[in-house]
């Protein structure tokens, strides 16, 4: 009986354990990863070429997509406000809750969110298509520095976009809820920016380009990481992308979740 | 010129254990064994690819291991790596992967342009027309030829050693002859001291001064090829016997018949 007790918890223990050396690992092998992309950029073995280009990859490549999530984003923060809203409080409150929405969460995480669907995703599967054909081998073989020219330059672009891509997806969120709000509720443009005004911190700005920088420096370093330690071919590569995908997501979650006691006190 | 001492190396299974042999300087060394025995490991641990678990890998009277990052940066330099399956970076053209072989401090400057004539030489030695590839990516070329450029891209600096990974794996017949006639004429004409991992017996034995078999992670033998072919070793005779059957069938079933 007892025995029978104690497997589960036996068990359940052994699993927490696992995970947290997991855990552990990963993040000493990032600091590792880190630590060598920094020393890459200290010395100037970085192409700039080759960040521009991934700023491209990373920043224009990426407007479309993040510009059609802000837009609904900000369609349905309006229409869903206004619903909420619509008897009970003044209707140009409505600026601040989609004002506020926009520049302290929705910009930022789904901006984050679809860059590592886009951008994550690829950076994994191509790194890691790189080491099973040898290619990561290659450049050791070569005398080259993988780091310096697959690591650094993405982590660099990635922590330059975002914030880019962030701002933009706020404004564009913030414009779209406020026409999706004089369609659905009749809140004139100017009662919609006296609600949005009434709340406003410049704060929130900040706090939203710090989200943006933070989840942009994540992406690429979590999904380079994941990349370079892919193994076993094809399915290996599969398998080692959708394990990246859910480590970046999990990891933008928590950072946002960490965010508001940093920041927002 | 490569010694490798008491070399163990172990994944989820032991590949390596306790490798002990030595390629001297200016031969053609060729190194058979089973599939999974760990003789791309052992190519691999020369340059630093793949560190062991216990024993030393020396180059030059340099340890790959314990010298530090200049010592093998400079090992590295010395060596050229051919890969099993060419390893060319997708997404660069043939000019600047063969460029790749070069020291960084070579393509500055005046040097940059001296450089691209070296890509160039390097090319007509594996016998591709330079003006036809340098523009392609490694996607528009046929198998043959990417082994070429990945051969190009080892010798353009001029290395002391050529480290060749199974170089005519997924070739046909004809172009296996032919990356093996190659392989042969770059050794002689660069002076290389040469490591060839190769599943072909045949062809390695032809090739090579003197030739090793590994077999459950340790040097079975080590000699040269007459005393391969005459080696009473019955695990050897078998190898040699299996190989053997293996190339009679590769060459009957040769559409082209020119094999």
């Amino acid at each position: 009986m007892n025995g029978a007790v104690a497997r589960p918890v036996t068990g359940f223990l052994g699993g927490f354990g696992r995970v947290g050396r997991l855990v552990v690992e990963h993040a000493g092998a990032m600091g590792q990863l880190l630590w060598s992309a920094a020393l890459a950029t200290v010395r100037m073995k970085v192409s700039f070429r080759e960040v521009v280009t991934q700023m491209y990859v990373m920043g224009i490549q990426s407007l479309p997509i993040v510009l059609v999530t802000a837009s609904l984003a900000g369609i349905v923060t309006s229409q869903q406000g206004g619903y909420q809203f619509q008897g009970n409080l003044p209707l140009y409150v409505l600026g601040s809750l989609v004002v506020q929405t926009m520049v302290l969460e929705m910009g930022p995480v789904l901006t984050a969110v679809v860059l590592v669907g886009r951008v994550g995703a690829r950076i994994t599967a191509e790194l890691g298509t790189m080491v099973v054909s040898e290619q990561i081998d290659a450049y050791h073989s070569c005398g080259r520095d993988p780091v310096a020219i697959l690591v650094a330059p993405r982590v660099i672009a990635g922590t330059l976009a975002m914030p880019l891509l962030v701002a933009i997806a706020d404004v564009v969120g913030i414009l779209v809820g406020m026409f999706a709000a004089k369609l659905t509720t009749g809140l004139g443009y100017e009662a919609f920016l006296y609600g949005a005004r009434l709340f406003w911190h410049s704060w929130d700005l900040l706090y939203s380009l710090t989200k943006a920088f933070a989840f942009g420096f994540a992406i690429p370093l979590i999904s380079t990481h994941m990349g370079l330690r892919t193994g076993g071919g094809a399915a290996g590569v599969g398998s080692q992308t959708t394990a990246a995908v859910m480590f970046m997501t999990l990891t933008i979650l928590v950072l946002d979740a960490m965010m508001p006691p940093l920041m927002l006190q | 010129m490569i010694h490798y001492e008491n070399v163990h190396k172990a994944f989820d299974l032991p590949v390596l254990s306790g490798v002990t042999m030595s390629v001297h300087e200016g031969e053609m060394f060729a190194l058979f064994g089973p599939s999974g025995t760990g003789k791309s490991v052992l190519l691999k641990s020369t340059i630093g690819l793949i560190r062991p678990d216990r024993g030393h890998v020396r180059v030059a009277g340099e340890s790959v291991f314990q010298g530090g990052k200049d010592t093998l940066e400079r090992i590295r330099r010395k060596a050229g790596y051919v890969f099993q399956h060419s390893a060319l970076f997708d997404s660069l053209n043939v000019h600047d992967n063969v460029l790749m072989g070069l020291p960084e401090d070579e393509l500055r400057g005046e040097r940059g342009v001296r450089a691209s004539r070296r890509v160039w030489d390097a090319l007509e030695l594996v016998n591709l027309e330079p003006t036809q590839v340098l523009g392609k990516l490694p996607a528009e070329l046929s198998g043959g030829m990417k082994k070429r450029v990945g051969i190009a891209r080892a010798i353009v600096g001029h290395p002391q050693i050529l480290l060749w990974d199974e170089p005519t794996t997924g070739l046909d017949p004809v172009n296996t002859a032919a990356v093996e006639r190659l392989i042969m004429r770059l050794s002689r004409e660069l002076e290389t001291t040469s490591l060839l991992v190769t599943h072909d017996v045949e062809g390695g034995l032809e090739m090579c001064d003197r030739v090793a078999m590994l077999d459950g992670g340790l040097v079975r033998f080590c000699g040269s090829p007459e005393e391969f072919r005459e080696s009473p070793d019955p695990v050897v005779q078998a190898f040699v016997d299996r190989a053997a059957a293996e190339a009679a069938l590769d060459l009957a079933g040769d559409p082209s018949g020119l094999a």
